[in-house]
């Protein structure tokens, strides 16, 4: 087993140990499961610093190819391109976070729960790595189950209903694409392989089409993009706070992942037909995703039609199909999952203190708990795209990738995506007036702690990558390039063959002209 | 040469050790009448064991007795799977009747009977042998559905059981008759037309013969006996039944249809569309009726009915012949695959049924609520339960996942892409319903009284089932592979 694999199942390899530790025993359960996720972490930075982002490395690193299922021609094939490393690394940050977050919010079952949550991040490494259609789909749909319990069982009030939605909604989004699956394997030469296919896939344009659809349903609802994203606020807003995390900062990413890495490469004809219709739904979800969060009264809510916002930048970013727009989606991604993650964890933080979600039983709260308040409105900031924190750079990559892309109309939706920007400084800026500022006007409110220092662990992480990733992208954005470039140059002779206008890349010369990425210091 | 007929007799070996062990058991019913009876279940668990080694011996396959049965790969498949089927049940019983003061020798001996006329089953390749076979089965089967008279639901289980079976008996019979009348032969391997291709009469025959084995496997719309006997058999027996008689009836359903369609100088008889039909009708039809049950044995015994759906997808895939080795290994694995997580799950519905007093019957014995707060009184009953409903609904790392790509797959090979569509979408309903019992057992506080569960039998029978469908989820190469080698039919 290679370092990848090791990665991967080092976490359930945790989980089962855990389930031989004996049920009463709490502390064993949470110090196992931080040990087996830091350790996973750090096992993880041996990945990081092993990638080699030069543009003469192979697309996959870390690469493993064994028989699985040879049978069903069903192989276990993983590896990582830049993007699942950027993604792989998240998730092995996320989670010892996440696990640390729970150490007194989470009492009730800490067995079932730690087990879960390590299962969950094999299943989402997993996701990442895999390089076999159906492995891809075994670790997609294994997810479902532990994130499942974690809503039904460790949710709030309304978390049966919730669940139960979560789980058909994306199921049922999930299947159609194993049918696309099977369809791919007798049109490629008999293989689930995906680099295997991605180079023989013979398909009609209309049978492009329907797969494209397929594979896309699937990864529009994790997203999720308008109008698929109704089971978002309630999973979300029900969540115990570490499924709230993990929902957010990494189950999302497998859906634009999936955008990036399964249904653009392998349908290109396809996606660039759909591509109008993808930014308009993107667009329409960064406004519809800003107003509502303006106009919710519960703080995880907020948060959750806000992801539906941010993820919009991130499809406008794929739509665009240049280079910056690409690379700015990525980006996006860790963003996202950092910010809104910590976003999560400090309203998590919020609710342990008064147990209410409800924006208007906070106020003034900035004297009381001043480190918390520092904290939040550091991660408010990059929230919303301050320059300096890492959201800048993500959301302008993204809005200067679509205004010079070749997207018909593009001006358009970089100008309509931008008064996104400034909904979302509304409504998060708001957000930080109401609880934080004003009149501290609830008694309740007068005498609650600040941060601990558990807490405080908690959240360094994320504020120190919201910093280095604003001010030194450059590290962070070099793993995205080659892949970035080899799925434009996919989309450029996709054009070539079907000989259809120019539409990719960047309208400008200039532009196009200069090395495809900006480096860290041009911000 | 004509002698002895040795390799044939040979050949029914695993028949005859299951026969001759069903006497066995009555006999010791006889001479041994007091005491305890555990070990007549295990007496069981051993001759299904030793009928199925007999079957693994390597033998050449081919037709014996003149082609009346065929032995080849896929009826050792069927027998294995048939008699695994039967040492589960065996251990879930002995537990529930043993709970019950209900165990008797009989009880085994008609088991092990209707076994034999399972394993049979998988290897007729004459309407008659086939007949012959059924019956032995479902007068089993009817027997044991009535064996435990107490209150009305196993009486009128085992009367409807027994009226439609014998409608659909009648049905097979009939339609053998006139198929005879047509070709002139009760073989299989006439049933593609012969002398009579194409006759009204032989199209009939076939018809009615399609008619009885959709009664036999529970297809909408001949599915209606289903839920009342399900429910109200013994629920051992219906772990039994739902696993072993599904597996039996599919062998044979697979070996007719492929006889009419794909012999020599066949005609396009139409019964591809007529089991392409009964395939949407009973995955969409399964699916909705178990959406609103309470009653858990009443929504698996709908369950048993949505997977018939499924398996039919199998059976019309395997007419294609690029796609037959798929479709029929397919089916072979979804039927092994089915069969473990149908009596893991019954098991646990078994142990958690509420006992009535003497004759009286309790009130919703299989109720939803009975599974409420079952991860905190019973957490290893919780998990295997969960276990084998992800397993239903088809949700990966499980062997139901596995069964499901694998027949899927041979649907869009055979160009079925519109089957393949339904099964998945009418899955996503299955979801549904399987995940309420998890809801139950997970996400909702106990209700009622917790009662302690002592039943070493039937928690290893649950603890086999799940670790074959978890093996089957994660490692299921080498089951493919027979699955695969077993498609191979001898015509």
């Amino acid at each position: 087993m290679n370092l990848l694999g090791v990665v991967t199942f080092l976490p359930l390899a945790g989980a089962l140990l855990a389930a031989l530790l004996p049920r009463g025993e709490a502390r064993q359960h949470r110090a196992l499961a931080l040990a087996v996720t830091l350790a996973t972490f750090l096992l993880s930075l041996l990945l990081w610093f092993g990638f080699d982002a030069g543009p003469a490395a192979p697309e996959f690193q870390f690469e493993a190819r064994h028989p699985w299922m040879p049978g069903l021609g069903i192989g276990y094939h993983v590896g990582l391109d830049g993007v699942a490393l950027l993604l792989v690394m998240l998730t092995t940050v996320l989670t010892p976070v996440v696990v640390l977050s729970t150490w007194r919010a989470v009492q009730d079952r800490v067995k079932e729960f730690m087990i879960a949550l390590l299962v969950l991040e094999t299943a989402m490494i997993g996701t990442f790595a895999a390089l076999d259609l159906v492995l891809f789909y075994v670790f997609w749909e294994l997810i479902l189950i532990p994130m499942y319990l974690l809503i039904g069982i460790w949710g709030s009030q309304n978390r049966l209903y919730a669940t139960v939605k979560f789980f058909v909604y994306t199921f049922a989004a999930s299947v159609l694409m194993l049918v696309a699956i099977l369809f791919v394997y007798f049109h490629d030469g008999a293989t689930f392989d995906y680099v295997d296919a991605r180079a023989a896939l013979q398909v009609t344009p209309d049978q492009a089409r329907w797969l494209f659809l397929a594979f896309g349903l699937a990864f529009a609802v994790k997203v999720p993009m308008f109008p698929l994203h109704t089971w978002l606020p309630d999973a979300h807003t029900e969540a115990p706070t570490a499924g709230s995390v993990i929902l957010a900062g990494v189950l999302l990413k497998m859906g634009t992942f999936g955008f990036f890495r399964y249904a653009l490469p392998l349908f290109p004809a396809a996606a660039l037909e759909f591509r109008p219709a993808i930014a308009v739904l993107a667009t329409i979800g960064i406004l519809y995703g800003a107003l509502m969060s303006f106009v919710q009264t519960d703080m995880k809510r907020l948060v959750a039609y806000s992801s539906v916002s941010h993820l919009g930048f991130v499809m406008l970013g794929l739509a665009a199909l240049s280079a910056e727009g690409l690379t700015g989606s990525v980006y996006q991604m860790l963003n996202h999952g950092i910010s809104t993650g910590a976003l999560f964890l400090l309203v998590g933080m919020l609710y342990e203190r008064r147990h209410t979600r409800a924006v208007a039983e906070y106020g003034g709260l900035a004297k009381q708990v001043p480190l918390l308040a520092t904290a939040f409105v550091v991660v408010t900031l990059s929230s919303i795209g301050l320059p300096g924190t890492n959201g800048f750079v993500g959301e302008f990559l993204i809005l200067s990738g679509t205004f010079l892309s070749r997207l018909a109309h593009s001006t358009v939706f970089a100008t309509l995506a931008a008064l996104g920007v400034v909904l979302g400084a509304v409504y998060m800026l708001t957000l930080v007036e109401k609880v934080f500022y004003g009149a501290l006007h609830k008694a309740e409110n007068r005498h609650l702690p600040d941060l601990s220092l558990r807490e405080g662990l908690v959240l360094a992480p994320m504020i120190a990558l919201i910093v280095v990733m604003g001010l030194l992208p450059a590290p962070f954005l070099a793993p995205a390039r080659p892949a970035v470039n080899r799925l434009v140059a996919r989309f450029q002779q996709a054009e070539a063959r079907v000989g259809a206008p120019t539409a990719v890349g960047t309208v400008e010369a200039a532009v196009a002209a200069r090395p495809a990425l900006p480096t860290g210091r041009s911000f | 040469m004509i002698g002895f007929p040795t390799r044939d007799f040979a050949a029914l070996a695993p028949v005859a050790v299951l026969a001759s062990g069903a006497l066995v058991v009555l006999l010791s019913e006889v001479f041994l009448s007091g005491g305890r009876r555990t070990y007549q279940a295990l007496l069981a668990v051993v001759t299904a064991l030793v009928a199925a080694a007999a079957a693994a011996v390597p033998a050449p396959a081919g037709a014996i007795f003149e082609g009346q049965a065929t032995v080849d790969a896929f009826s050792v498949f069927v027998t294995v799977t048939v008699c695994g089927s039967t040492v589960l049940a065996a251990l879930v019983s002995t537990s529930w009747l043993g709970a019950r003061d209900a165990e008797r020798g009989e009880f085994y001996a008609l088991t092990l009977f209707s076994a034999s006329g399972m394993v049979l089953l998988g290897m007729a390749s004459d309407l008659l042998v086939a007949f012959v076979a059924i019956e032995i089965m479902s007068l089993s089967s009817y027997a044991l559905s009535a064996y435990l008279r107490r209150g009305r639901r196993p009486s009128e289980a085992a009367f409807k059981y027994m009226v439609l079976g014998a409608v659909s008996s009648a049905f097979l019979l009939y339609g053998s008759s006139l198929v005879f009348g047509a070709t002139g032969t009760t073989l299989f391997a006439g049933l593609h037309g012969g002398r009579g291709a194409g006759s009204l009469l032989l199209v009939g025959g076939l018809g009615l013969i399609a008619a009885g084995l959709a009664f036999k496997v529970a297809a909408v719309p001949f599915h209606a006996w289903t839920p009342d006997v399900y429910e109200g058999a013994p629920t051992p027996v219906t772990a039994f039944m739902a696993a072993g008689v599904k597996t039996a009836a599919f062998a044979l359903l697979v070996r007719i249809f492929l006889a009419a369609q794909t012999g020599p100088g066949a005609v396009d008889l139409s019964l591809d569309r007529v089991l392409t039909v009964l395939a949407v009708l009973t995955m969409v039809g399964g699916n909705l009726l178990a959406l609103s049950q309470r009653s858990v044995k009443r929504m698996l015994a709908y369950s048993s009915v949505a997977h018939a759906g499924y398996l039919l997808v199998g059976v019309v895939s395997a007419r294609v012949d690029g796609a037959r080795s798929l479709a029929l290994g397919g089916l072979l694995f979804y039927l092994a695959a089915y069969s473990a997580t149908a009596i893991g799950a019954f098991a646990v519905v078994g142990l958690l049924e509420r006992r009535g007093s003497g004759d009286l019957e309790p009130a919703h014995p299989w109720d939803l609520s009975r599974f409420s707060g079952l991860a905190r009184r019973h957490p290893g009953l919780a998990f295997g339960m969960a276990v084998c409903l992800f397993s239903l609904a088809g949700v990966p790392p499980t062997a139901g996942f596995v069964a499901k790509l694998y027949v899927f797959k041979a649907a869009l090979g055979a160009g079925y892409t519109g089957l393949a569509i339904t099964g998945v979408l009418t899955s996503v309903l299955g979801a549904f319903y399987y995940l309420r019992v998890v809801v139950h057992m997970y996400m909702r506080p106990a209700e009622g009284e917790v009662e302690p569960i002592a039943a070493p039998a039937a928690l290893l029978a649950l603890g086999l089932a799940v670790a074959v469908v978890v093996l089957l989820g994660l490692g299921a190469e080498p089951v493919i592979r027979l699955a695969q080698a077993a498609s191979a039919l001898a015509m």
